[in-house]
C-alpha cells in the first residue's frame, strides 16, 4: 500500500498506515485502525512505543555463545555461573528458550538454530545457525547435546542432521521425548505419534 | 442441482504453511480430484488432535466441506505415513523432491490418478529399494508422461524418422530427442549418447519391479540424471528447491548421512 492510496490522509498518518501495513497478518483495514488507535493514545503511552521499537532495534544482538537474541553479549543464561556447561539444549526460535525456562527443569545451556531445515522451502542447514553449533561443541566439556526441535518433519529432519553430523564424536546425543501430550487421546491420534509414546514408554 | 456442501477424498499431503492464528493451509493431491488445498482449523493449537495427520508425505482419507474461497477438512485419518522413509535424512530428502515435483506438475482440481499412483508407489520403494536412484529416475520419466510433457525417445521430433541406433540429441523445448541431421532454430540442445537412450527407454517401460535387475556405470546413471533434470526444470519452469539439499547430502560424507 502506498500513500497515494490514501490522498485525503495526512501524510505523516498515511505514512504510519503504510508502515503498519508491512507488518505480518496487518492489512490495510487493520494498519488504518492501528494509526488512529496510536493517534489517540496520551503521548507518553505512543512515544514508549516508538521508544521501545528503537530500543530493540539498537540494542539487541546475537548472543556469541547461544545465537538466543540478547542486549548483553554474552546473554543472561550464557553467563550465569550457575548453569552447567555440560548440557546443550538446541532449540528452533528464542520462544522456544522461554518456554523451556518455565519449566524450571533444565539448568544448561542453550543453542538456538533460528529456524529448521526445510528443504520444501529452500532452507538448508547454512541458512540456520548450526555453523556456530559445531565448532561449540568442539571447543567446550559438553557432554550431552540436547535436541528440542518441534516434533513436525523439518524439526525432525533438523535432528537427524545433527545427530548424523555427531556421529562418532564423544558427545552423548539426545532428544526430547516424543508421544501423547498431557490430557490428550489415545482414540484420536495419529499412527505415528502413538508409534513414539510406545517406543519411548517408561516404568510405571 | 448445486454441488454437495461436502465431500470426501484421499490424497498424499505435499506441504503445510501456517495459516492465520491457529490453522494450517494444506496441500494435498488427490485421487479423486487432483491438487487440493484446503484449511486445517487449530490444527496448530498444542491440543489439536489432527496436526499430526498433516505431515508431507502422509496418506490420509478426508472429509472436506466446500468454502467460499479454501474448503475447510472436518475430518481426517491417516492410512499410510511411510515412516521408515521418514526416519532417515537422505530417504525424506528424496521422498520431499516427489511431493515438490508432484506439486509443481499436478493440477488443481484435474484428476490424474495415474500421477497419484506413481507418486504412491515411487515413495513406496524409496524407502526400501536397493537402487533408489533409478526409481527417482523412473518416477521423473514417468512423472512427465502422466502429466503430458512426456519427451519422445523413438523418433526425431523434427523430421519424425526413426532413430538409428547411434549418438543423438536432445532438447526439452524441441519434445524429446533429435538426430544429427535435425537442428531446429532457436532450441536448447544437448548431446544424448545411445546408452543413455537405451536406459531412457528401458525406464520408460519398466515396473519399479524389474529396477534391480538394472545396471548402469555411474557416468551413465550421471549423463541420465542430467538430461532428466533439464527436461523436468524446463517444464516446472521454477528452481527445484529440494534439489539443493539432496545435492548437500550427497556432498556429506557417506558415514554422516546412511544408517
Amino acid at each position: 500500500m502506498t500513500t497515494e492510496h490514501l490522498p485525503s490522509a495526512a501524510p505523516s498518518l498515511a505514512r504510519l498506515i503504510q508502515e503498519l501495513n508491512k507488518l505480518p497478518g496487518v492489512g490495510p483495514k487493520s494498519a488504518q485502525r492501528l494509526a488512529y488507535y496510536i493517534i489517540r493514545l496520551p503521548n507518553e503511552e505512543a512515544f514508549d512505543l516508538a521508544e521501545a521499537i528503537s530500543a530493540v532495534k539498537h540494542n539487541i544482538v546475537f548472543c556469541q555463545e547461544c545465537q538466543n537474541l540478547t542486549d548483553a553479549d554474552p546473554c543472561t543464561i550464557c553467563a550465569n555461573p550457575q548453569r552447567t556447561r555440560e548440557q546443550i539444549c538446541v532449540v528452533e526460535d528464542p520462544l522456544d528458550v522461554l518456554a523451556l525456562e518455565r519449566t524450571h527443569c533444565y539448568h544448561g545451556l542453550y543453542h538456538v538454530l533460528h529456524g529448521v531445515i526445510s528443504p520444501l522451502n529452500g532452507i538448508g542447514p547454512e541458512q540456520l545457525k548450526l555453523k556456530e553449533l559445531f565448532p561449540r561443541l568442539a571447543n567446550t566439556d559438553v557432554k550431552e547435546l540436547i535436541i528440542a526441535t518441534n516434533p513436525t518433519l523439518e524439526g525432525e529432519a533438523t535432528a537427524m542432521y545433527i545427530s548424523r553430523h555427531l556421529q562418532g564424536a564423544n558427545i552423548k546425543v539426545t532428544h526430547l521425548a516424543r508421544g501423547l501430550p498431557v490430557g490428550g487421546s489415545l482414540e484420536y491420534s495419529d499412527e505415528l505419534t502413538l508409534s513414539r509414546a510406545f517406543q519411548g514408554r517408561q516404568e510405571a | 442441482m448445486p454441488p454437495p456442501k461436502t465431500y470426501r477424498a484421499e490424497g498424499l499431503v505435499l506441504k503445510n504453511i501456517p495459516f492465520g492464528e491457529a490453522d494450517l493451509l494444506v496441500t494435498l493431491y488427490s485421487r479423486e480430484f487432483g491438487k487440493l488445498k484446503a484449511v486445517a482449523k487449530g490444527a496448530r493449537r498444542s491440543n489439536s488432535k489432527i496436526v499430526g495427520h498433516f505431515e508431507p508425505l502422509t496418506v490420509a482419507k478426508l472429509s472436506m466441506a466446500r468454502g467460499r474461497t479454501l474448503d475447510i477438512v472436518n475430518q481426517v485419518e491417516v492410512t499410510e505415513n511411510f515412516s521408515s522413509l521418514k526416519s532417515d535424512l537422505t530417504t525424506l530428502a528424496r521422498g520431499l523432491y516427489v511431493a515438490e515435483l508432484v506439486d509443481g506438475f499436478g493440477s488443481e482440481a484435474s484428476s490424474n490418478q495415474q500421477l497419484y499412483d506413481l507418486a504412491i508407489e515411487t515413495l513406496g520403494a524409496i524407502q526400501q529399494h536397493p537402487s533408489w536412484e533409478l526409481v527417482l529416475r523412473r518416477f521423473e520419466l514417468h512423472l512427465m508422461r502422466a502429466s503430458g510433457f512426456m519427451p519422445e525417445l523413438f523418433h526425431c521430433v523434427d523430421c519424425r524418422k526413426p532413430l538409428e541406433p547411434e549418438q543423438h540429441r536432445f532438447s526439452p523445448d524441441a519434445g524429446g530427442t533429435l538426430c544429427l541431421d535435425c537442428a531446429p532454430y532457436g532450441v536448447q540442445i544437448r548431446s544424448l549418447s545411445l546408452r543413455a537412450l537405451k536406459v531412457l527407454r528401458l525406464l520408460h517401460r519398466s515396473r519399479i519391479a524389474d529396477l534391480p535387475q538394472l545396471q548402469a556405470h555411474e557416468s551413465l546413471e550421471q549423463e541420465v540424471k542430467s538430461l532428466l533434470s533439464t527436461a523436468i526444470s524446463y517444464w516446472m519452469d521454477k528452481e527445484i528447491r529440494t534439489n539443493s539439499f539432496l545435492n548437500h547430502l550427497e556432498r556429506l560424507p557417506k558415514a554422516e548421512v546412511s544408517s
